[in-house]
């Protein structure tokens, strides 16, 4: 999967972490926090650029996984950046 | 006109809040109190998101009389052998840990005109918002002959817990060339893949051990089912001759069951089986219908933006009780209707933000092992109901690896929903 790749990018002061905590529910039922599993991924402290290209990928139906494309269909560039900078920061509880 | 957009919607939603519509509900009184009743996939989600994302703000009870809730999502995996009951089971410990009121008992009715809930141990809880979550109840009655007691020797298996184990027992004590009948029930009802993933286990258990002689046959009152073509495909694979399927053209009516004697009646012929799982037909949960919350379905009709239902704005209706549009009734589906009414008790009674809901759902069904086919879906209101915005199902004939990786998904998402419910 992904590596982490430093820090995040200049988008982050634009996005609404707000809206990306709301967005973010969804996410949970399949990504929980701190689990490195072998078939859902962990998604926390992804750096934002990585995180908004791989989600764009599903989005574009570049990246395969049905689940996710389904899940990114629905995403604008906003919705993106905000999950990005949500769980680029969120403290996993 | 033009059409209202996701940016219009929050728009439009701030501007309510600053007329007062959405203006917390309880300045100057003790905090606002929300009663949860029912502490499954949705209740218990509402009750940790209510109270987490408000920082304590808002007083929260969740009704639930179980000590501990075993899930019926992965219950076939005990059937088919993959998992103990054990690993199915949670308790509310941390769910309490964080500050939910946990009640164990049982909510005997509803009082809307006083905002209270009543107890079976006649307390009386009152609230600001309430949130009904029972799940479902089973119409015994729509098979003849069914009914609770018979239950005990035909197992409906539906609820988990004693009944699965129940299930389980008479499976693992057949002989070959003994017989399985199953019941399907008619829609809607909890889990539509659930009774062919179910056939499936049986069949597993069956093959594992060598009983080639036996059979299992599914009488169904529907004329098509979910994921059919995956499953029809799945069992020849898998089960040549030993799963049959029935619809109503097959077998003319299904007339009834006779516990005593074992015995299935059709319209066409006449079975007697040493397993028979009859699933009934289902409707809300009592206290649901009790309030007046449901419509002559039997569910509850709920507004798709917040899912409060269409009869009391101070209710939500949440999971399995509530009629979901085009949503299946899932445990998926219950947790993700439980993060919009969470969010929207929270703008109404703290003034926090709200958004447009958005729902989403995906089910995975075992077949054989590593043979893991799931569909799913995305969610939005429009028309006046849940309408799916777009959805997938798995192909036929897909690679081996898929199907095998489709299984280690739902693994993952199993561990994940139950921490997202129980902490
Ligand atoms: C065999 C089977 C397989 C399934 N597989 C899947 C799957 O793979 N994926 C999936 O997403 N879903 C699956 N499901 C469906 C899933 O289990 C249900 O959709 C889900 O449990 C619904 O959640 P709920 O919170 O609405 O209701 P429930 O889970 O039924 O919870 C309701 C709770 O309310 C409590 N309650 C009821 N009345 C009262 C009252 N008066 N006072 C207080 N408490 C009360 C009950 O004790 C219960 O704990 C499956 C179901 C079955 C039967
Ligand atoms: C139904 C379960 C499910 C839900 C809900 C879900 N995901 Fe995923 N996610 C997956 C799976 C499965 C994968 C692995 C896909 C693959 O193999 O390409 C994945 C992969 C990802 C990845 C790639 C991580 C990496 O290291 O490659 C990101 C990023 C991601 N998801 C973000 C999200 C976000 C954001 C949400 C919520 C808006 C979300 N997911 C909701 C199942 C889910």
């Amino acid at each position: 999967m992904l590596g982490m790749l430093g820090a995040g990018s200049s988008a982050q002061a634009a996005a609404d972490l707000e809206l990306g905590r709301y967005l973010a529910t969804e996410c949970t039922t399949c990504h929980r926090p701190g689990a490195a599993t072998a078939a859902i991924p962990n998604i926390y402290s992804l750096a934002e650029s990585t995180f908004a290209e791989v989600m764009k990928g599903y989005r574009d139906k570049r990246l395969a996984n049905p689940v996710m494309q389904n899940i990114a269909s629905r995403l604008s560039d906003d919705d993106i950046a905000a999950l990005a900078a949500f769980f680029a920061t969120v403290k996993a509880n | 006109m033009p059409k209202l957009t996701r940016r219009h919607f929050t728009t439009l939603a701030g501007a309510s809040l600053a007329s007062g519509l959405f203006a917390p509900a309880a300045i100057g009184q003790a905090k606002p109190r929300v009663i949860v009743i029912g502490g499954g996939p949705a209740g218990a989600t509402i009750a940790r998101y209510v109270n987490k994302e408000s920082n304590g703000a808002v007083h929260v009870t969740l009704i639930e009389p179980q000590k501990e809730f075993t899930t019926c999502f992965f219950s076939n995996l005990y059937v088919g052998g993959y998992r103990d009951l054990q690993s199915l089971t949670h308790n509310y410990d941390k769910v309490r840990k964080e500050g939910v009121n946990v009640v164990q008992a049982t909510a005997a009715g509803i009082n809307p005109a006083t905002k209270t809930v009543v107890l079976t141990t006649q307390e009386r809880l009152p609230y600001d918002r309430l949130v009904v979550a029972p799940g479902i109840d089973l119409k015994f009655d729509s098979v003849p002959g069914y009914s609770e007691a018979a239950s005990e020797i035909m197992p409906h298996a539906w609820k988990a817990g004693p009944q699965t184990e129940l299930l389980v027992k008479k499976l693992n004590a057949l002989n070959d060339g003994d017989q399985i009948v199953m019941i399907a029930p008619p829609n809607p009802y909890r889990c539509p893949p659930g009774p062919y993933e179910r056939a499936s286990m049986f069949a597993h258990v069956l093959k594992t051990k060598g009983h080639t002689k036996s059979k299992i046959l599914i009488l169904d009152p529907k004329p098509t089912f979910s994921k059919q073509a995956l499953f029809l495909e799945g069992w020849e694979k898998h089960y040549p001759g030993m799963i049959e399927w029935q619809d109503p053209k097959m077998h003319g009516g299904i007339k009834g069951v006779d516990a005593t004697t074992g015995e299935v009646k059709t319209d066409l012929a006449n079975y007697k089986a040493q397993l028979v799982n009859v699933i009934p037909a289902q409707m809300a949960g009592k206290i649901a219908r009790d309030a007046g919350l449901a419509d002559q379905t039997g569910f509850c009709p709920i507004d798709p933006e917040t899912m409060k239902s269409k009869s009391n704005t101070d209710i939500f209706v949440v999971g399995d009780a509530c009629i979901p549009g085009d949503m299946p009734k899932s445990a998926f589906s219950a947790n993700s209707q439980a993060k919009v009414a969470a969010m929207v008790i929270r703008a109404e009674l703290t003034g926090a933000r709200a958004f447009p809901a958005r729902y989403s759902n995906t089910c995975w069904s075992l077949i054989e092992t590593d043979e893991n086919v799931k569909v799913g879906g995305a969610y939005e209101p429009g028309e006046g109901k849940i309408k799916a915005s777009s959805t997938f199902v798995s192909q036929k004939d897909e690679a081996p690896e898929l199907r095998a990786q489709n299984y280690k998904e739902s693994t993952d998402w199993y561990a994940s929903i139950v921490a997202d419910m129980f902490g």
